[in-house]
């Protein structure tokens, strides 16, 4: 059977290879059947690395150790979801998890852009085919998935801290994020490349930087709510490398998508949106190679790799390549129209991107800074937490209140009376929440307060936008209020999916704040009967259980919880030590409220032989808004995402004529 | 753009991370990077401990006290980083910057 996987990726290789030659000779000669072979060459690949990923999940499933890839991440005790998980848990398997989306993406908008736009394809075949070669190449030659061994009794296991349900989606829809930055970033590669100056590429690959947006968002999320409850440290994000390396493509293509706009609009920042699309593809690469090289553990580690290099050539690759194309093409970018007034949407935007950008490279910075200073001085020196939230802090404030602003400024040009009339009611509900909240006790923290009234001027100006919008409908003979709403949304499906995303960011915000800026923290030793109190809540040590798990022997502190002198339920934090993998994992315990979005999480520190107990508690308030907005952000981004056979006649309208010019 | 991060991070920001063969009786605060040496001793919530290089010959075996929470993959044998300052010749660790480190974040095998 790895016969089977090593051939599958050879001609998956040669496939590619094919595409990348066929589809420049094509190109050059203007030879439509060569053309559409290398079209088929990609299309084929995605068959070969499909046949590559079942042979090596088949062999996960048997337990097939003779494999070196299996027994290195599996065991025999490891139950049926988290062997298939094993898939990605891994080096070799990642990789093929990303060729395997990649080729699967590629074929997909190949195959759709043939019949709405054949002729942006040319060069956008064997770019596409480029960056295959590069995945199949790791892995026939440098990390294959493949490799075989005398098969051992049993095989070493899975991390236990991979072991838990939100691992079985987190990384797939992360890489579903990264690989699909490659569809626009090939397509505005391969306009460059065909000379075109029109925004057919942007229009095509709308929905592929959405849809590669949304995955990378939401991954994010399930990322964060791991772990929050896996991990148990009492936070969901650490500015970690790993954990950056996926924030900073986010970042540059959110920006991107706000800009976009721009240019379909008024024909502006196309330089800025072609570098962008390439910035977050080369971001998507680089956070591949971060959480792959173990270039951050240290510069040492990173040239002992197998891949690090390899990588790193790549994105030096991607990078000269693009940036190259781009500067012979500078005359085809010129704007159309220029910037009228630095109070107008256009102006919103630009500083929106400018502020998305500068977060993003701030991000970079800081992730560089101990890779940078051990090249110059021999020494790394790190920044922590304090760094990036300062940052954050810094340009994440002004996001939210342009959030607000954005949506109901005017274009081109905004008059200060119309600014009056127009913000008057979000400018007020805004002041009204701010005192609300220090007579509340908010003021304890400046920043939380200031975030907290941005947060409701935002929501105001939407729920302003969304009445507006629905009471013009009502007027124009919509029966109903409701579906007035329902054909507001449904006809303007990017504006409104795109409010929708802006409300999830809030509700983000809240929590992020809530938990952030006015969290309660204590720890206690405790003997068996003692108490504690937290954040208004009375903790009982009662004692320690001990009990046989599935894999794992639990051990756990239990302890009663009150609130009011009134008894509300039991938390069980512990600790579980792995039989196969002889580690032991933290089990923190968590108490939701369901009416306040509160958090009650503790940590059982240390548990001694005698009975002592070392308990962490932590009182989040708010926190549970963070995981509502991930639904929200997915209902806004379905909306935004979803077919709308009117914008297609639109669009065809608009673009046939450049496309019969193309293909005369 | 790259200036305000220069001077953010030259003022404010910045740990140097050192093995403990660098330390050479320096007592900024800094991150030191090693691998822990047995025996580990516990007393409640204190741990002491030595540390050597994770690479290189160097006979250095500093000494470590620790008051905080452990990682739970720390022991014998794993590299640790921890945040902190030499006082009398021992590395005192800041609480709750104990971090034990693995090869990769996804693999729980080849320790070296």
């Amino acid at each position: 059977m790895p016969e089977l996987g090593r051939a599958a990726l050879i001609v998956c290789l040669g496939l590619a290879v094919y595409a990348v030659v066929a589809g420049a000779a094509a190109a050059l000669r203007r030879n439509r059947r060569l053309a559409e072979s290398a079209e088929n060459a990609v299309v084929a690949s995605f068959a070969t690395a499909l046949v590559a990923s079942l042979v090596l999940l088949v062999a996960l499933v048997q337990n097939d150790f003779g494999l070196v890839y299996v027994a290195d991440h599996t065991s025999r005790e490891l139950p049926l979801g988290y062997t298939i998980s094993a898939f990605w848990g891994g080096q070799e398997g990642s990789l093929l998890l990303w060729l395997l989306i990649l080729t699967g993406f590629s074929a997909a908008a190949v195959l759709l852009a043939r019949r709405s736009a054949p002729s942006l394809l040319a060069w956008t075949v064997p770019i596409l085919g480029g960056v295959i070669v590069f995945f199949a190449f790791m892995l026939v030659a440098v990390s294959s998935p493949f490799a075989t061994q005398a098969a051992p009794a049993d095989g070493a296991g899975l991390n236990p801290s991979l072991q838990n349900p939100y691992m079985l989606a987190h990384p797939p829809m992360l890489y579903l994020g990264f690989v699909g930055l490659t569809i626009p970033f090939a397509f505005a590669m391969g306009a460059l490349a065909a000379r075109r100056s029109d925004e057919l590429w942007i229009v095509v690959t709308r929905r592929w930087t959405l849809l590669a947006w949304t995955f990378l968002g939401f991954g994010q999320l399930l990322g964060a709510h791991w772990a929050y409850v896996e991990v148990g440290w009492g936070g969901y994000f650490a500015w970690d490398p790993v954990e950056n390396a996926a924030l900073m493509p986010w970042l540059a293509a959110t920006a991107f998508l706000h800009s976009v706009m721009i240019q379909e609009k008024r024909g502006m920042l196309k330089i800025w949106n072609v570098l962008l699309v390439i910035g977050s593809f080369a971001l998507a690469l680089f956070g591949t190679f971060l959480t792959r090289s173990g270039i951050i553990s240290s510069i040492h580690s990173f040239t002992e790799s197998s891949i690090g290099p390899w990588f790193l050539g790549f994105i030096g690759l991607v990078l000269f390549a693009s940036i190259a194309l781009v500067l012979s093409r500078l005359p085809l970018l010129r704007s159309k129209t220029r910037l009228e007034s630095p109070v107008s949407r256009e102006a919103t935007f630009l500083y929106n991107n400018l502020l998305l950008v500068a977060f993003c490279l701030t991000i970079l910075w800081g992730v560089l800074y101990p890779i940078l200073t051990e090249a110059l001085h021999g020494e790394p020196v790190t920044v922590g937490p304090p760094y990036y939230n300062f940052f954050l802090k810094a340009f994440g404030l002004p996001l939210l209140l342009l959030m607000g602003i954005g949506p109901l400024i005017a274009w081109r040009r905004a008059s200060l009376r119309g600014l009056g009339r127009i913000f008057a009611w979000p400018a007020s509900v805004a002041l009204a929440t701010g005192v609300l909240l220090v007579l509340l006790g908010a003021g304890s923290s400046i920043p939380g307060l200031v975030g907290y009234t941005f947060c409701a001027f935002v929501l105001a100006s939407i729920v302003l936008e969304f009445a507006r919008g629905t009471r013009a409908r009502h007027a124009l003979g919509s029966s109903s209020w409701t579906g007035a709403l329902a054909s507001l949304v449904g006809r303007n499906r990017r504006r409104y999916g795109g409010y929708v995303v802006h409300a999830s960011i809030v509700l983000l915000a809240i929590g992020v704040i809530g938990s952030s800026a006015y969290d309660t923290v204590a720890e206690q030793r405790l003997r068996p009967g003692d108490t504690m109190a937290i954040g208004g809540y009375d903790l009982r040590y009662r004692g320690l259980e001990e009990r046989r798990g599935a894999n794992a022997q639990e051990l756990r502190a239990v302890v009663d919880v009150s609130r009011d002198g009134e008894r509300i339920g039991t938390l069980e934090p512990g600790k579980n030590r792995y039989f196969a993998e002889q580690q032991v994992s933290n089990e923190a315990a968590i108490r939701s409220d369901r009416l306040n979005g509160e958090d009650l999480f503790l940590i059982a520190d240390q548990i001694d032989a005698d009975g002592t107990l070392f308990l962490k508690g932590l009182v989040k308030p708010l926190v549970n808004l963070i995981w509502i907005a991930g639904f929200v952000f997915l209902a806004g981004a379905a909306i935004a995402l979803w077919p709308d056979a009117r914008e297609q006649r639109r669009l065809a309208l608009r673009y046939g004529r450049a496309e019969a010019l193309a293909r005369a | 753009m790259l200036g305000v991060f220069l001077v953010y991070t030259s003022i404010a920001g910045g740990t140097p991370q050192l093995a403990p063969s660098e330390l050479n009786g320096r007592t900024g605060q800094v991150t030191i990077v090693g691998k822990v040496v047995a025996p580990v001793q516990r007393s409640g919530r204190t741990i002491r401990f030595r540390i050597k290089d994770v690479e290189g010959g160097s006979s250095v075996r500093l000494p470590v006290t620790y008051t905080g929470s452990v990682p739970d993959m720390f022991r014998a044998g794993r590299d640790i980083s921890l945040k902190g300052r030499l006082r009398n010749g021992t590395f005192v660790g800041a609480s709750g910057t104990l971090v034990t480190k693995c090869p990769s974040k996804y693999s729980s095998k080849k320790e070296t």
